[in-house]
């Protein structure tokens, strides 16, 4: 039997000026922004509202995974990435991993949570 | 003076053993732990393990006569053994049970083919982050801080595998150089095949009961058991180091010590060779920043200031998930009753367990295990 499950990835959405968002919540108690559609916040149980966060960010740190994982072609790589006033969000990128503290900016046309570099 | 007390420990050989069940894994580990602590029953059991099927506590038990007391499974990602251990000691300390079982069981070669993912219902698993890549990003983070070079980090493994020469269960074991550690194949940058555990089977057992002072008893003077905080950027620090100073904080005030540096020798989770390094920093035996030139320098190796991971640790010995921790708890054990044979730490009387376990996205690991045992 297939059992089809929810997809726990960052959901991505498109803003009005074209440029990809994570659509989370942020407390109302202790402002933790939070990439997912969670109840509570993690941080202190506080009341969430919806929060959009990005496009843009830092990469906090990032790797070349060069082993199959799951269904993927090694090799590829991932990072951490800080949005800007937003959480940190596990990313992948194109080609090379980038330098800790690139800038980097939202994609919108990829499943994965995805990033490529700015400026 | 402690209340409780480690009453004999045993494990399996560690290894990839696809054909062997895990009966004869646990029984392996029971029944020396039996033998070692003497052979009255068990009044209840806890039994850590993250990938068996259900109802494997009672599958293993049945087969050696442990029937009819009660049985409780833990999952605690990597630190589910010495959850088991910390569950056993609290049941005795408040007298719930006078003696009582502690197993770790885990059979990894059956249930991965290589690396493990988080579970593909969280976000890490999904996208595809294997756990090395997860350490290979608070290795990343490290190297760019400047508080860690390449060569420090492969110290570890070479250190761990030599350490591992004196431990005959131990799965890997060998005299490596630094460039042959670096030259292994990659895996996620920057660590390499050498600086990553093994896909391990295996089973460790541990009996506890109250103190009275036997000539074999090893003293639990204090355990702690934490799970992770939000991890993000709030935090300063890489993944997997808060939950483990926080932890060690809580079982150092425990057993009544200023600081780990008062501990004579210590088993650390070195998953991965940064494990190590950022676990000795947060546990406050060396600086922060200082965990790699520790390892390079031999402050961390057998003869140092600070021996960690006389058995090899998780990176030689082997890392069957569930019973890790009690294989740790075993080796203390070994070294404070002076039985750990070319691994011996002279004169070592204060002994430290940690184990972390993670993998949960956005959370600073699911648990922490630190305890402090003494010599007899």
């Amino acid at each position: 039997m297939q059992v089809t499950v929810a997809d726990p990835r960052p959901r991505i959405v498109v803003a009005p000026d074209g440029t990809g968002r994570v659509a989370g919540v942020r407390c109302q108690a202790c402002a933790e922004p939070v990439a997912y559609p969670w109840p509570a916040c993690p941080e202190c149980g506080g009341p969430v509202v919806a929060a959009e966060f990005g496009p843009d960010g830092v990469v906090w740190s990032a790797t070349v995974v060069r082993i199959p994982v799951a269904d993927r072609t090694p090799p590829y790589a991932l990072a951490y990435v800080d949005l800007d006033d937003g959480p940190r969000v596990l990313a992948h990128l194109d080609d090379v991993a980038p330098a800790v503290g690139a800038r980097v900016r939202l994609r919108t046309d990829t499943p994965d949570p995805h990033v490529e570099v700015i400026g | 003076m402690s209340d409780v007390a480690v009453h004999g420990v045993g494990t399996s050989h560690f290894g990839r053993a696809p054909g062997t069940d895990l009966v004869t894994l646990a029984w392996n580990a029971v029944s020396e732990a039996l033998a070692d602590a003497g052979p009255e029953p068990v009044d209840a059991v806890w039994v850590g393990t993250v990938f068996a099927p259900a109802g494997v506590a009672q599958r293993v038990l049945r087969a050696m006569g442990i029937t009819r007391v009660p049985v409780v499974t833990v999952e605690n990602a990597c630190a589910s053994g010495t959850t088991a251990f910390a569950e056993a000691c609290e049941a005795v300390r408040t007298g719930r049970y006078g003696r009582v079982l502690a197993l770790g069981v885990e059979q990894m070669s059956t249930a991965f083919d290589g690396a493990i993912t988080p579970e593909d219902t969280d976000p890490e698993g999904a996208t595809g982050l294997a756990l090395p890549a997860l350490y290979a990003m608070a290795a990343t983070r490290y190297l760019h801080e400047g508080a860690v070079t390449p060569a420090q980090l492969a110290a570890v493994s070479v250190k761990n595998h030599a350490h591992a020469l004196h431990n005959p269960r131990a799965q890997y074991s060998g005299r490596y150089t630094v460039d042959e550690v670096l030259a292994s194949r990659m895996i996620a940058d920057p660590l390499t095949l050498l600086q990553c555990c093994p896909t391990s089977d295996g089973a460790a057992a541990a009996v506890i009961g109250p103190a009275t002072g036997g000539p074999r008893e090893v003293g639990v003077r204090g355990v702690a058991l934490r799970s992770g905080a939000p991890w993000g950027r709030r935090s300063p620090h890489v993944w997997g180091y808060d939950i483990v100073a926080e932890t060690a904080a809580d079982a150092l005030a425990a057993a009544g010590l200023h600081a780990a540096t008062d501990v004579d020798v210590v088993e650390v989770h070195d998953a991965f060779t940064i494990g190590e390094i950022v676990t000795t920093e947060a546990l406050g035996l060396v600086a922060p920043g200082e965990g790699g030139k520790a390892a390079e320098t031999g402050v961390t190796a057998l003869g140092g200031a600070h021996p960690v991971n006389p058995s090899g640790g998780l990176l030689s010995r082997g890392h069957p998930l569930g019973a890790t921790g009690l294989a740790q708890l075993a080796e203390i054990v070994w070294q404070l009753r002076g039985e750990a044979g070319g691994r011996q730490v002279e004169g070592a009387r204060i002994g430290l367990v940690e184990t972390m376990g993670g993998g949960v996205s956005a959370l600073d690991g699911n648990a922490c295990v630190v305890a402090v045992l003494e010599a007899p």
